[in-house]
């Protein structure tokens, strides 16, 4: 299931829908948080998300159907936020079960380094007047490179 | 002539000023080729020849050499992701 919305997600929550009565061995999740880009203080900094509607959930399912081809997997549950967000929100979640801690360990960290480099997001900072979109970074392209 | 809907994303819709644009082609023709065309009809175009720029066709990720077909619905420019 792959979700891109405005509103918060619940771990707890999600955590739950991957379970698989009986089967389910290994459980891992990621969250990723806006962590303080500024000197300034967190009131006055805003943190944008803006994406390419119908092609980010393209983007999404892909990198989830590649990774269910990888590894042997039971649920995989991804949610990713859009729009105004503020420092400590949370921005991302990637969960994965399965019936044994390598498999869940590596679809999940996969997932995170496709989704980065190549799902249709894209982020915006802003401190008091001023706002730069954030650049993507030169080891983000060095960690997908691992899965090719 | 074929006309197809080109959108722009962060960034660069920002330096183009607009975030959808008709184009009419002659399709078949590469991405390269559309960024060209679209460089010569759009004010402060050039910004679509900047390193780095990535493109997708119909929700697929493109290269520049690849081929906008005259049956593509909707092409994208846009600078590289940065989610998560």
């Amino acid at each position: 299931m792959i979700r891109v919305q405005q509103e918060d997600f619940d771990v707890a929550a999600l955590y739950q829908a991957l379970l698989v009565a009986n089967k389910t061995g290994a459980v891992a999740m990621f969250v990723g948080l806006v962590r303080e880009f500024a000197e300034l203080p967190p009131d006055e900094c805003t943190f944008e998300l803006e994406h390419y509607p119908g092609m980010t959930e393209h983007n999404l399912q892909s990198i989830v159907d590649d990774a269910k081809s990888r590894w042997d997997l039971q649920e995989v549950r991804v949610v990713h936020r859009v729009g105004r967000l503020s420092i400590n929100d949370q921005i991302v979640f990637v969960g994965v079960s399965s019936s044994h801690r390598a498999e869940a360990f590596q679809a999940c960290d996969f997932i995170m380094d496709y989704l980065k480099s190549r799902a249709a997001f894209w982020k915006k900072e802003t401190q008091g007047s001023r706002s730069q979109w954030v650049e993507a970074s030169e080891k983000d392209k060095t960690r997908l490179a691992r899965w090719q | 002539m074929t006309n197809v809907n080109v959108l722009f994303f962060a960034s660069l819709k920002e330096t183009l000023g607009i975030s959808e644009y008709q184009l009419a082609g002659n399709f078949p023709m590469t991405i390269r080729a559309v960024k060209q065309q679209l460089s010569a009809e759009l004010a402060k175009g050039d910004a679509l020849l900047g390193v780095g720029i990535q493109s997708s066709i119909d929700y697929e990720f493109a290269r520049d050499a690849d081929l906008v077909a005259s049956s593509a619905q909707e092409i994208a420019f846009f600078p590289p992701v940065t989610g998560g």
